[in-house]
């Protein structure tokens, strides 16, 4: 997520380029959007037409059914209308049994006349739906999440206080076919330095070859762990007011590679009642640059990677709604706030639980880290991090509780050189109140301490207002 | 109450640190409401006319939660309920159940029956076993209940054509809480929004 500016001038003429491009894309798509709407209008003309003569058609075969049924001349039957009332014997049948799939043709129908109707009506449909679908894959749908809040400190650099926007998140999901997916998250997002940025969060084209298997290249969230994947920059759908402060994202003072660029294999397998998930990646190892990890967008200097895996369990039955998982994950972070750059091998092994119900959101994480000095002689270090989350779903009220913890070695360059990277614990309570569908109040209080590097605590009042559109 | 702060990473480190590059720009915000307005227009046009929807109107191929196949015109002659869903849902959906859960009791009491159709949003997810479990877990296993799974395509289909408008977030699915409720004839006659916040007579 670090953004670095380049040299203004360049900068300046590179933003009207921008900004001449979406100026020209814009015209470009105001004049097909009014291509569009006058095809819209035409198909919409024509849905309407095919939708009449399939009214027709259908009242024209109860028509017909009448007659069969009294064993009346078809020419001399007068039409019943279309809003004749469906065959007693279809009625009858249980819904969805062959029985019933063919209700109403009875044997004294001449079979060549029911026939045609038939083939005429599933054309006449097919022709609707086909005009249907066209008008509705025009255009790309955008969504996505916007929250602000005020408290006693902002949420994410405590440094600040009073009233904050956190972020405003653009979602895009072009369609690009039956298996072809893609994933855009443009997020703006206030930094530590109190300015507003950009970043593309997330960056996948992927291929699905199956429901089992789907390959994304680009930029995503790193699969460790269970909240990472489960919840993501919109804080809307988040029960709690912000992520457990060492899986936040790395410019919000998270202390793992949230998100990785390179190749991610993910799907599940049902087996029995129980579901497997899988994910395995590879991607740009990340770096440590002034105090935060950054992912290295661009690729890094020294080819090295982040290797990592997640295997997790749906169960069903009386256990239903619990996910178990372990995930382990190896990278080589170069600290490049050093010259010469410290050189950190980072080994993550986690475990995680997850039981969501209709009534409760509990979650437990727990990693390990096993680091090793590759260019001092520190030797290795051990740290570990985990927090328990329990939510309680009470219609729109949605109280919890959270408590979370990270016991991170000093001596480890890899923390040492995190701005964020001392240890910590965090008690907090919250309400989350759903307005509506789309937004919702959190409320948390929280107190945090600071365990090594710098001994201090801080108390925490906060409230978020959380949107989707 | 605060009491101390800092953010400062402040360890006793021997080299020299590099100066700090600058960072952020509000630059691209304007490339961006650019790029937002162009795309507008392609919001809108993906809303079709939705004018007197008819069950008989829907992709007529699901299957229900025993894997079985499940065809739409079957349920001609019979009053139908229906509303979409995914299986992972738990805020909105459970008031949905409940709230349809409701209408089955009023039409037990009225002596009256009507078939409760629950299509899946979110047909990768939610496989035939995912919803059987939820029928179990749940006990919504009366006879007249169907949850069904369709293919991708035909559950967008079904969806813009009854006004049901949902987008999916990586695993979640983003969608509102509607209750139609279609006659014997097939004819959408009442549009409820479950949550409570409205009420839609057509």
């Amino acid at each position: 997520m670090s953004t670095t500016t380049p040299p203004r001038a360049s900068g300046r003429r590179a933003w009207v380029g921008a900004l001449l491009v979406a100026g020209l894309g814009q015209t470009l798509v105001t004049h097909a959007a009014a291509d569009d709407s006058d095809r819209i209008a035409a198909l919409e003309q024509k849905l309407d037409q095919s939708l009449q003569l399939i009214r027709q058609l259908s009242a024209r075969v109860n028509d017909l059914e009448a007659q069969a049924a009294h064993g009346t001349p078809v020419a001399t039957v007068k039409r019943s209308g279309a809003g004749a009332a469906a065959p007693v014997a279809a009625a009858a049948a249980p819904p969805g049994t062959l029985a019933a799939t063919q209700p109403g043709v009875p044997a004294a129908t001449p079979p060549d006349s029911a026939q045609r109707l038939e083939r005429v009506e599933q054309t006449v449909a097919e022709m609707a739906a086909s005009a249907g679908q066209h008008a509705e894959d025009l255009g790309m749908p955008m969504h996505g999440f916007a929250d602000v809040g005020v408290g006693n400190h902002n949420p994410e650099f405590p440094q600040y206080q009073g009233a904050d926007i956190a972020e405003l998140d653009f979602f895009l999901t072009p369609r690009l076919g039956s298996r072809t997916r893609a994933l855009f998250e443009l997020n703006f997002e206030v930094g530590s330095d109190g300015a507003v940025g950009v970043d593309l969060e997330r960056a996948q084209i992927g291929y699905q070859f199956s429901d089992s298997a789907t390959v994304w290249l680009g930029r995503f969230h790193t699969p460790y762990g269970y909240y990472n994947t489960a919840f993501h920059h919109g804080q809307q759908i988040a029960t709690s007011l912000r992520r457990p402060r060492f899986i936040e994202f790395e410019d919000h003072g998270g202390i793992m590679p949230a998100h990785s660029v390179g190749a991610w294999l993910t799907g599940s397998q049902r087996f029995a009642d129980e579901k497997l998930t899988y994910d395995v990646y590879i991607g740009n190892s990340q770096s440590i640059s002034e105090g935060k990890l950054d992912m290295n967008n661009a690729g890094n200097t020294h080819g090295s990677t982040i290797v990592g895996g997640n295997l997790g369990l749906l169960l069903s039955g009386a256990l239903d709604g619990l996910k178990v998982g372990v995930d382990v994950f190896q990278t080589r972070i170069e600290d490049e706030d050093l010259a010469p750059a410290y050189v950190t091998q980072v080994r993550s092994y986690g475990a995680y639980a997850a039981y969501d119900t209709d009534t409760w959101e509990d979650i437990a994480e727990f990693h390990v880290f096993d680091n090793e000095d590759l260019t001092g002689h520190t030797g290795t270090h051990r740290s570990d991090a985990g927090f328990l989350q329990m939510g309680y779903r009470a219609g729109r009220y949605t109280p919890y509780a959270r408590y979370e913890r990270g016991a991170f070695k000093q001596s480890d360059n890899y923390f040492a050189a995190q701005a964020t990277g001392s240890s910590y614990y965090r008690t907090a309570l919250g309400l989350r109140f759903d307005v509506d569908l789309v937004s919702s109040l959190k409320l948390e209080l929280a107190d945090t301490h600071l365990t090594d590097r710098l001994i201090a605590s801080y108390n925490e009042a906060l409230l978020q207002y959380a949107i989707r559109f | 109450m605060h009491r101390c702060h800092s953010q400062s990473s402040d360890t006793h480190r021997p080299q020299q640190r590099r100066p700090r590059k600058q960072l952020r720009s509000a630059g691209p915000l304007l490339v961006v409401l650019q790029l937002l307005s162009a795309a507008l227009p392609g919001v809108w046009s993906t809303r079709v006319c939705a004018s007197a929807p008819q069950l008989a109107e829907l992709p007529a191929d699901w299957r229900d939660d025993q894997s079985q196949p499940f065809d739409l015109r079957t349920l001609q002659g019979h009053a139908v309920v229906l509303t979409m869903a995914y299986a992972t849902c738990h805020r909105v959906c459970p008031m949905t159940m409940r709230r349809l859960q409701q209408m089955q009791r009023d039409f037990d009491r009225r002596g009256t029956s009507a078939e409760f159709l629950v299509i899946g949003y979110d047909p990768e997810r939610d496989d035939a076993a995912a919803w059987h479990q939820y029928r179990e877990t749940r006990h919504l296993t009366r006879s007249n209940w169907h949850f069904l799974i369709g293919t991708r395509t035909a559950v967008e289909q079904a969806a813009r054509r009854l006004g049901f408008e949902f987008w999916k977030y990586d695993e979640h699915v983003m969608h509102d809480t509607r209750i139609l409720y279609f006659d014997e004839r097939g004819t959408l006659v009442e549009t409820r929004e479950a949550a409570g916040y409205e009420t839609t007579l057509r």
